[in-house]
Parts: C-alpha cells; structure tokens; sequence
C-alpha cells in the first residue's frame, strides 16, 4: 500500500514546488491578498502573534436583521456590521482612546473647524475594489442625507448644522464642522466606510433601505472589517470567512484576521447561549447575567470565564417630572408635587442601599452608582462626587424638611403622609423581561418601605414600559438602565440636554423646566465646543454634581462585563466597551490542539 | 357534494378575513411600537425616530393601513417587516418550513403511537395495562411542556448525546448525505420527543374513549358472535366506527402544526416560527405578527375543512343531512 501510494505523493510534492513558481512567472503582477503589498500601508497591531485558520463560533442572542449600517438598529446588527465594516478612526476598546483606523493619520486645524484625514495606501474593500476618498466623501453624503433617514446622521450635526466633506486628493478628506467640536476625532468611530462601487445605484434609486439585507449574496456586499460575508442560514447561522484584503497584520508582518471562519449561531435567549456555550458549541460567551456566570465559573474545565470589571452601563429610578397641565389628574398631580420636592428625592436616594442591590441582584458583581458616569468609564468620572452610605435617619430628616410627617398604619407601622395628611404611595413600573431590575425594583420597595412608603412594584412587558414613559406619560416612577456606547459624554448626550429624548423624566423640553437644567443645559452645551480635555472635564465634572445634587434620575448600581472563553481561544483581553469579546476578533486565533486542528 | 364543499370554503375564507382584521386591530392596539426602542438610545434624536414612524405609514390612519397590507397580500408579500426592512412572506416561508418539519413528524409519530396503544388500552378497559397507560398518560398530561423540552435539555447537556438545541451542526454543508440525514435526526429527537410527549396523552385518551364506547356496541357483539377474529374486529370494524370524534381531532392537529411547537422551539432554539414570532411581539414587528397569527389561521381552517372533508366521506348520516338541505 505505501510504495503504490508513494509515487504520487512525489509528484504532487513536485507539483507543489513548480505551481506556484509558474503561476508567479506567468500569473498577474499584482500580489495574492495574503502577502504583503509594497504599495499597501498596513497598519501593524501589537500583540501576541497568533496562527492562522480554525473557525470561532459565537452565538447571539437573536438573528442580526440587517448587514446594511444605514438601517442597523438593533445591537445583533451592529454587532454582527462590527467585524464586517471599519471605520476611518476607531476607539480601541481596552485604552478607550482614538487609533488610526483606515485613516492612517489626522490634522486638526487651529480653529478647530477642520478636520484633516489622510487614508492608507493601497486599501481594498473585501471584494477587491480599491478605496479612496470618494468612497469617503459618498459615504457621508448618504450619512448625511435626510431622506436616508440613517441614525448615524444625528451625530454629524455640529452646531445645528451637518458636516461638510470634501475630497482633496485620492488619500485626503477634510472635514469643516460649524462649531468647534470637543469629541473630536472620537466623532468617526462606528460610521462605517461604505463601498460606493455598490451603493451608488441603488442610493441614486432611492433603494438604498432594501440592499443589505441577510439574504444578500456574498458576491454584492462588501466591507472593509476583518471578516466578508460567506453564508446565510434562515433563523440559524451567519457564517463569515475572512477578508483577504484586510488593512492590518500582527507584529511579524502576518495579514490579519487569524481565524479563517468567524459563526454567528442565533439563539433565542440568554439561557440557550449558556447552554450551547457549557456544551462546547460556542467557543466565546459575552453579557452573561450573574447568576449565569456563577453557575458556569463553578464548572469551568475546558474555558474560563472573566469578570472584566464595571462597565458602561447605568440602571437608576426616576420620577415623573412631565408638565401635562391640565390633563395631570388631582391624583397625579399630589403625587408628582412630592417628586418636584428635592429633598423627597434626596431622601429616596438616600435610603436606597445600593451595596444590597450589587449584592443580592449582581452577586457582588457590579458597583453601586451616584451619578451617570458609570465605574467602567476611566476618563470621565467626577473623582470629587460624594458616594454618601445608605442613611434612613439622613432620609427621614431631609422629609421632615420638606413638610412631611408619619403617622401609625392600621398594621402598627409607621406611614409617612405629606402636609396634607395623604399616605405617600406611588407604583415603580419596572420591565418584566429584565429580571435584574425587577429585583431592584423589590428591592427599592423594600427600602422605601422602612422610610414609611408605600410602593407597588408594576411589572409591564417593555414596550409597554416606553409607551407610559415616552408617549402616554403615565406613570409615577421607573426602574431602567442604559448603556453608554462610548465613554466620551457626548454618547449621552441626549439624556443630559432638556431637549434630548432620553432626559426621561421630562423629556423633549422645548425650554428648560428648571434653572438647574438650563445650568446643565449649557454646561453640555459649553463642554461640547471646548477644546481641550481638562476644560470639557471641567465643566463635566460640574454637570455631574447638579445632577447628584437634583437628584431627578437616583443611580442605583452598574453591573460588571461578565465573559467567558474556551482556553483554546488566545489573544482573548474582553473589554468593557461593546462589542465586549470580538472587539479585537481580527486578533483572535485558536491555539493548536488535536481538537482545533480537526475543525 | 359540491355545495357542502362551497359552503365549508366560504365559511374559511370569511373566517381567515374576521381573523386578519382583528388580529391588525388588536397589534395595533397593543402599546408601543417597533421604534419606540429606539428612543432609549440617546445618539438618536427624536425627529430621527419620527420620521422613521412616517416613513414606515405608522402615523397614517388604521384603515389606511389595512388597506395598503391588503394590497400588499394580494401581491404576496403579507406587509413588511420594520425589524428585516423585507416583505414578511419569505420571512414567514422559510421559517414555516422549519416548524411543518418538526411538526409533521411529531404528529405522525404521535397518532402513529397513539392509535394502536389507544386501541390495545380500549380492549382492556379496567384491567392492568389499561390503568398504566391511564397513570403513563395522565403523568404526562400534568406535566407542563415547558418543563419537559427544560428537562430533555438537561439530559442533553449532561450527557452529551444530543445537540442543545438548533436544527444543524455547523459544520453541516460540508457533510455527506447520510452524515447530514444523522445530523437532522439528532438535532430534530429532542423537540420531536418534547412534542410527541406532549401531545400523546390527548390522543391515546380520545382513540381509547372511542374506541371503548364502539366495543360495548350491538353491532359489535353481532360480529364477534360471527367468529370474526379480535385484530380485524379492532381495526376493520370498531376503529372506523370510532372516526368520528377522531377524525375532528385529527382536524386539529392539522391546525396546530404551525401554533402547537412555538414554546418548544423556543425552549430548544428551534429556528422555526416559535423564536422569529416571539421576537416580532416583543419588538412590534407588526406585520410579521399579523402574517404568523394569518399563517396559524389558515393551517386551523385547512384542518377543519379537511376534517369536514373526511367525515363528509366516512359518515353516511352527514351525506344524507347535507343532501337533504
């Protein structure tokens, strides 16, 4: 059997040796995608160098609805348009600072109303079309354009007035803001570059909302991110191999991305992404909810899991502050003449014990909060910001100063009545679908209860939940959260300005309800226009303590970034930045095993 | 004939359109809507989230509304999907081709089972085995199903025979035939069993209820006294004087094909409706809703009508009445 076997091996050896000599001889000039152009300027990322091939499964929670970033709204497209699409300057998750992303460099002028982009040579999008500032230039003109309707289009507006691009040369694009622009360069990161050789048309049609979507075939979309679309199965999988033609390699010069396969399995919920993750299915595992990191820690063999420290996310209870005039019911309106009372907020604030919400909601995994900048965000919080402990006896004191006064219940306890002689009694609506906050929301009752408030707890599927806080505004308090995308304030900006649509407990003011949000008003507003960081810390620093002084939104804790990995994944660092895990997945490579090496 | 068939068809269309225009009403009626989330992210400004509301006609009149997915049902498409920004038709299609395989096969297992165990039970009213499979049946019965696709994951998890859930290995375009025949079968055992066991003690209760009643008949007794044997007795004589009430179950298992798996795929990530229809209420993916609650309606009406259809032909008693009118 091996001498019959044994002479062919010889020839395809040989065969093996010649081919590629030929095919150099004869073949086009042009480089194979995997070697290094000389003509490329690649951008060369540190790190442990890692081995080509294998394939990295990851499940999602939910089918991405879109490949197309104009209409990317939910968190599984983005995630998915993440490793897809690149940006000009990029946010490196783990330093939380600017890096050059496709463009290799950046000027801005000494008025700060020019922003000067130089790109890498010799960039291809992932079907082989060059790049170029037209490309750019077209990019931001659909961005920008009204009748897209593209989400990204809010943050291009500086000054009330839209970006204006212009191509310079094939490698330079400037860009004039009305108004100088404290984020700065940060403005780029997560608006993809969008091939123009394909979305021309289509946006010349006014087609552009129907392309992209996941039933797209391979060959029609294309993106400048590590990984190019290879298959679509209905409801079950997105399989992306990598992009050939990627601009970055590792410090010994290997092209990026490591992994040949990147598999986005859908699952339904967070409990099947445990399952299919304990199993060995799934190689990465991300947001995984505290009890569930509990139960998979206590059985790690084959993958270990990390706490990545607090992240970006907030979770806090507000009041309904809403001016509805004279549809406010007399009901209503007794019950939100407490909630405009400070101190009745102070004292809310202060009888919440956050330490027993990290600890019995978080399992100790997670921080307790005074104020929007959640722990995980490095630069921006106020160092100066009290932290004050739980206090019932600095709570009743701030109500007595407010006019109220307790009187004896039916059942013997101690009722709190405002100075009219009313209970004070209010519902706190809370998502039945996010059993983390359900249990803050017990839990705030529980301490309410001790200051002599009645509370009822009011479960309400989410939808429900937004409509009574956002459109109906019926309601007394809420329990929710947000998640900051980046840790510069201008990613919250909406909840700080009076006008913006997330300040949710008196959203959308056509003018400021209260001189201290006037105050913050133009605190935002002034910090956003200066220039350097020390000045825009400043003036945020000060914003924060208005918003722990007024209390209208009363933070309760910040959950950590709980991930997990096989040990066969390297070069695996999670940060606490979205996309948590795969924010480095061209990095990412499969550490050789039997068991890897048969996949 | 013809007029009971015209008859039954109206009844089912007029059915299929009161359905479709109370399940627009009541979706819309429901609070909330698809871009409501949207106004949680606070880099998106409010004029953004509403204008994506006009642009998707969520701000025009509820009659208005009906009327252009009317049209756009005529054309095939069955409305569009705010969340894929595509016509729902496909949507609904490729994910219905998921249930109906997971669900014909359970439900041809399940009266596969439950026909023979229900008519060996039936021929043994009051003895042993009748009475453990009335415990077997009535065990499984107060089980809830969730409970049992949780526990069959369990064993999945701890023993490793089983795949947690999914339709396919990913590796599954690369293998052959019969390894990805193999690979189907095993993904499909876990949900299939979930449902059979679910489903199975309705059944066997309904063909031994029938079944029994028949036996005690005079006719049978007649039969029996002609020496006829036992098996041909059960299977020739008393199990089609049984249909009746069988053949209207059988009606509506056909109508639950595409309703009666949707928490088990869930539960086991089942890609078919069950997860994409859970998903469509929670975001108010209004169209995509009203084409799964349509789709439903039309599989429950089919089955009926089929149902109709064959006790028309297995019941003399209904021939005559319909002929008589």
């Amino acid at each position: 059997m091996k001498t019959r076997s044994a002479k062919p091996l010889r020839c395809l050896r040989l065969l093996s040796l010649v081919l590629p000599a030929l095919v150099s001889a004869f073949g086009p000039a042009e480089a194979t995608p995997q070697q290094k152009n000389t003509n490329e300027e690649l951008l060369v990322v540190p790190g442990d160098a890692g081995h080509s091939g294998g394939r990295l499964v990851v499940s999602l929670r939910g089918e991405p609805k879109t490949l197309n970033p104009l209409i990317a709204a939910d968190a599984r497209s983005r995630e998915v348009i993440g490793v897809m699409q690149a940006d000009l300057v990029h946010i490196n998750r783990a330093t939380q600072l600017t890096e050059p992303a496709l463009a290799k460099s950046w000027k801005i002028s000494a008025d700060g109303l020019e922003y000067t982009l130089v790109l890498r040579k010799g960039l291809r999008f992932s079907d082989g079309q060059a790049l170029d500032a037209d490309d750019v230039v077209f990019t931001f003109r659909v961005y920008l354009d009204e009748s897209v309707h593209a989400p990204q289009r809010d943050l291009l507006i500086v000054g009330g007035k839209p970006i204006v691009v212009r191509k310079v040369d094939a490698q330079t694009v400037v860009f004039q803001l009305a108004k100088t622009y404290g984020v700065g360069e940060r403005l780029f990161d997560g608006l993809a570059i969008l091939p123009r050789h394909l979305l021309e048309k289509p946006y010349q049609e006014g087609k552009l909302g129907q392309i992209g979507t996941l039933a797209t075939a391979a060959p029609q979309w294309a993106g400048m991110g590590p990984f190019r679309l290879k298959e679509y199965v209905a409801g079950q999988r997105l399989v992306l191999e990598r992009n050939p033609y990627y601009w970055k390699t590792d410090a010994k010069g290997n092209r990026l991305p490591y992994l040949d396969e990147l598999v986005f399995l859908f699952v339904p919920n967070a409990d099947a992404q445990v399952l299919k993750f304990q199993s060995g299915e799934t190689d990465v595992i991300s947001q995984v909810s505290a009890e569930n990191f509990s139960v998979l820690s206590r059985q790690q063999k084959s993958y270990a899991m990390t706490d990545a420290g607090p992240g970006l996310e907030y979770n806090f209870l507000f009041f309904n502050l809403n001016d509805a005039g004279e549809k406010t019911s007399p009901e209503m309106q007794r019950r939100q003449k407490w909630f405009r009372e400070v101190k009745f907020r102070q004292a809310v604030s202060a009888a919440v014990d956050r330490e027993a919400i990290v600890r019995l909601v978080y399992q100790g995994r997670g921080g307790g909060i005074w104020g929007l900048v959640a722990p995980g965000n490095r630069r921006w919080g106020d160092e100066n910001l009290a932290h004050p402990a739980r206090s019932l006896e600095r709570a009743r004191a701030l109500l007595k100063e407010a006019g109220f006064s307790w009187s004896n219940g039916a059942d013997g306890e101690s009722v709190l009545q405002d100075a009219d002689g009313k209970a004070v009694e209010f519902s706190i609506l809370t998502s039945s679908s996010n059993a983390e906050r359900a249990k803050m929301a017990a839990l705030i009752q529980d301490d309410l209860k001790q200051i002599g408030m009645r509370v009822q707890v009011v479960s309400l599927e989410f939808r429900s939940l937004l409509d009574r806080v956002t459109q109906t505004k019926e309601y007394d308090a809420c329990v929710m959260g947000i998640a900051s995308f980046d840790a510069d304030p201008n990613s919250d900006i909406n909840v700080w300005l009076s006008s913006g649509g997330t300040h949710l407990w008196n959203p959308s003011q056509e003018h400021p309800g209260t001189p201290w949000e006037a105050e913050i008003d133009r605190l935002i507003g002034e910090q956003m226009s200066a220039r350097t960081f020390e000045q825009r810390k400043k003036l945020y620093d000060r914003a924060q303590e208005i918003l722990a002084e007024y209390q209208p939104m009363i933070f309760l804790a910040s959950p950590d970034i709980l991930v997990g990995a096989k040990n066969s994944v390297g070069n695996f660092h999670p940060a606490v930045l979205e996309p948590y895990v795969l924010w480095n997945v061209e990095q990412l490579y499969l550490k050789s095993s039997p068991e890897n090496g048969a996949r | 004939m013809m007029r009971y068939f015209l008859r039954r068809l109206g009844h089912a269309f007029l059915l299929i359109f009161g359905v479709s225009i109370l399940a627009f009403l009541f979706t819309t009626l429901a609070p909330g809507n698809y871009f409501d989330e949207m106004r949680l992210n606070p880099q998106i400004a409010p004029e953004t989230v509403a204008a994506l509301r006009a642009q998707y006609q969520l701000d025009r009149p509820l009659v208005v509304r009906y009327a252009s997915w009317v049209n756009s049902l005529i054309h095939g498409e069955m409305g569009f999907s705010f969340a894929y920004n595509s016509p729902v038709a496909p949507l609904l299609l490729v994910r219905a081709r998921n249930t109906l395989l997971l669900t014909v096969t359970a439900t041809v297992l399940a009266w596969g089972i439950a026909l023979p165990a229900g008519v060996w039970s039936a021929e043994r009213v009051g003895r042993l085995p009748d009475r453990l499979i009335s415990w077997g049946t009535a065990a499984l019965l107060v089980i809830p199903d969730l409970a049992l696709a949780l526990g069959l994951l369990v064993l999945a998890v701890r023993t490793g025979w089983f795949p947690t859930g999914g339709m396919a290995s990913v590796d599954f375009e690369d293998f052959s035939l019969l390894h990805k025949l193999r690979d189907l079968a095993l993904h499909l055992a876990l949900p299939i069993l979930a449902l059979v066991l679910s489903a199975l003690p309705l059944l066997v209760r309904h063909v031994r209820a029938a079944v029994a009643e028949v036996l005690g008949a005079p006719f049978m007794l007649a039969a029996q006294g002609h020496g006829i044997p036992r098996r041909t007795l059960l299977y020739r004589y008393a199990l089609p004087a049984a249909a009746n009430p069988l053949i209207s179950l059988f009606g509506f298992s056909i109508g639950a094909l595409l309703s009666g798996s949707l928490l088990i795929e869930v539960v086991m990530s089942w890609p078919g409706l069950g997860p994409f229809l859970l998903e469509a209420i929670l975001s108010r993916d209004l169209y995509v809703v009203i084409g799964g609650v349509l789709f439903s309606t039309v599989f429950l009406v089919t089955g009926n009508f089929l149902a109709d259809m064959l006790l028309y032909w297995a019941d003399p008693r209904i021939r005559t009445k319909s002929g008589a009118r």
